[in-house]
């Protein structure tokens, strides 16, 4: 008994990568590569331009400039794309009359690929039940694990998903997790966006992260981790105090409540003997780790964030300079609502 | 190719389009010609007999199929910009020359299908009626030869031109009704206008060359769309032929190459 080896994924690699959409510049210089065998998360918030560089990998936008490659392929000149790539892009790409088996036989059809196949992704993605039921019956979700399973039918080697997870209930996100994990473990490449990096933080090895079309960080996740600040937040009837001893130590205490001090990258064993020595009544001493997400919309949220190679954060190339007097965001901080620069699909 | 084909076959579009065919095929197109004028002010119901009434009867998908076969096409191009299949299309076949070729020769041979309904709705209702009312199904045969393939022919090619406007225009509404005004309302005015004032008969306008392609039928039966002679049938056909081609083309260059956002 033989057993079919898992196709080898190839490396993408983005360079100098542009579109403008008349006056808006949707992706600008963008420079990227995502490695086989790794889950790549492609982070950003809503209008940074993930999907129209997702769209220009795969042939669907032609950039201004720049180029994407597929194992040093454009897409437009792979052999045969769905053997090689699959795809995952929106999940409103079927006939609502068509039947789900006839939606992917239809695939299978255009790309020579053989119909047993259909049977055996409609059963990967937990739809075998529903393969005879008209997609415009379908949830979102079940749209959305429809569209993976026509990208699972060419077997390919490299996987290029657009926001997975939405409309998946929380047993399909866990599923997804540890699936595309598991084509990840087989040497695949695994390139996947979202706008949300707690959610891709327990998937992927790697992140790319853009916001206004441009690169603001690149590099392995555990980077990103080890910049995350932690906090120590102590509140005491003496604040005023406290504050004032605390900032002997060379720390910068930030009152946030009458009663409540924060002292940024501090510790509790730095704070506990000096609190203790100058005999100051404490309530309450918290040390709080900086959320993730705070981090990453930090980094998509102001001009000159850094951005990183291979665990190195360095500035984008071709950033445009920091503004005068820019600062990072403190944690928490919020985008304004409204529309992102350019309101470009994303 | 064949999955081009296959998509038509399994949404409602098609299906529609052949029931629409069949029932204007029985309504507009087989049962009047039974209706024979016999003298002044006074029709009977009765079995064609004339020649060209037996093409008539045969040719009875004629006029449906002017107005339906390029809704065909439409449909066969704006279904993918209207459910936003067109992403899956180009994801497996990202050469969009590829695509539109493949849908014109799939729309020709829905076209053809489309044809062929209208056939079967003469064999089922046409025929028995025929006989029922003293024709002789003999003489019905002898004009199949002479109809039937330009009538196949004219719904394949309309079918294409049908194509190439759903390229020109990618909005599903907005390309029906302009395929159903330009059948309906602008070429007929066109045409008569051209010919009052230039005295031109635009025999190479769609109508008119679908009229040429289908000679068979029409120039012993309906006489002309214009005033003056047709093109020969072969002239007729590869005008048709232009129309799709030129419009698919336009289509091509224009509108299917931009961006799929």
């Amino acid at each position: 008994m033989t057993v079919a080896t898992p196709p080898a994924g190839a490396t993408i690699e983005v360079r100098g990568l542009t579109k403008n959409f008349g006056a808006v510049h949707a992706v600008s210089g963008l420079d990227f590569t995502v490695e086989p065998g790794r889950v790549t998360g492609f982070l950003g918030p809503n209008g940074a331009g993930k999907t129209t560089t997702l769209r220009m990998l795969l042939g669907l936008v032609s950039p201004t400039a720049g180029s994407a490659t597929i194992g040093g392929r454009r897409y437009h000149d792979l052999p045969a794309p769905t053997r090689q790539v699959g795809a995952v892009l929106e999940a409103t790409s079927f006939h609502p009359a068509r039947r789900a088996r006839a939606h992917l036989k239809m695939i299978a059809m255009a790309a020579g690929i053989d119909y047993s196949r259909i049977d055996a992704v409609l059963d990967l993605v937990g739809l075998t039940g529903d393969a005879k039921r008209r997609v415009g019956g379908f949830s979102t979700g079940m749209r959305q694990r429809l569209e993976l399973a026509g990208a699972l039918l060419g077997d390919p080697g490299v996987l290029i998903l657009d926001e997975p997870s939405n409309g998946l209930d929380p047993q399909g996100i866990a599923w997804l997790r540890e699936f595309l994990r598991h084509l990840a473990g087989e040497g695949r490449t695994v390139l996947v966006s979202s706008h949300l990096l707690a959610e891709m933080a327990q998937t992927v090895d790697d992140v790319v992260i853009v916001s206004q079309g441009q690169l603001r960080a690149q590099g392995p996740l555990s980077s990103l981790i080890a910049r995350t600040r932690s906090s120590m937040r102590v509140r005491s009837p003496e604040a005023d105090r406290l504050a004032a001893v605390v900032g002997q130590l060379g720390l910068a205490p930030r009152r946030v409540a009458a009663d409540v001090v924060m002292v940024d990258g501090a510790t509790p064993e730095q704070l506990g003997p000096v609190i203790a020595a100058n005999q100051i009544v404490v309530y309450e001493l918290v040390q709080e780790a900086e959320d993730l997400e705070a981090l990453f919309l930090g980094l998509t949220t102001a001009y000159g964030a850094p951005a990183a190679t291979g665990g190195q954060w360095v500035p984008p190339p071709g950033a445009p300079a920091a503004p005068s007097g820019a600062v990072p965001p403190p944690p928490g901080w919020a985008p304004p609502p409204g529309p992102p620069t350019g309101g470009v699909p994303s | 190719m064949k999955a081009e084909l296959f998509k038509m076959r399994t949404t409602p579009g098609l299906w529609i389009l052949v029931g629409v065919t069949l029932l204007l095929t029985g309504l507009l197109g087989i049962l009047p010609d039974f209706f024979v004028t016999v003298g002044p002010h006074h029709t009977i119901f009765t079995a064609p007999h004339t020649v060209p009434q037996l093409r008539l009867l045969v040719g009875a998908g004629y006029e449906p199929g002017a107005l339906l076969a390029p809704v065909l096409g439409v449909l066969c191009i704006t279904t993918e910009y209207r459910q936003k299949v067109l992403t899956v299309t180009l994801l497996v076949t990202p050469r969009r020359s590829v695509v539109l070729v493949a849908k014109v020769v799939a729309s020709a041979i829905w076209g053809v299908v489309l044809g062929v309904a209208s056939l079967v709705m003469v064999a089922a209702l046409g025929v028995p009626l025929f006989e029922s009312q003293g024709g002789r199904f003999s003489t019905l045969v002898h004009q199949i030869g002479p109809v039937v393939p330009g009538l196949l022919g004219a719904y394949a090619l309309l079918a294409v031109f049908g194509m190439g406007i759903g390229t020109l225009l990618r909005n599903q509404v907005g390309a029906v009704i302009f395929a159903l005004a330009l059948s309906l309302v602008l070429e007929p005015v066109i045409v008569l206008l051209v010919h009052h004032i230039l005295h031109d008969d635009l025999n190479w306008f769609p109508s008119r060359s679908t009229a040429a392609l289908a000679g068979g039928l029409t120039r012993q039966t309906q006489g002309n769309a214009g005033e003056g002679p047709l093109l020969s049938w072969w002239l007729g056909g590869l005008a048709l032929l232009g129309w799709g081609a030129g419009s698919a083309a336009v289509g091509y260059f224009t509108t299917f190459r931009r961006d799929v956002t």
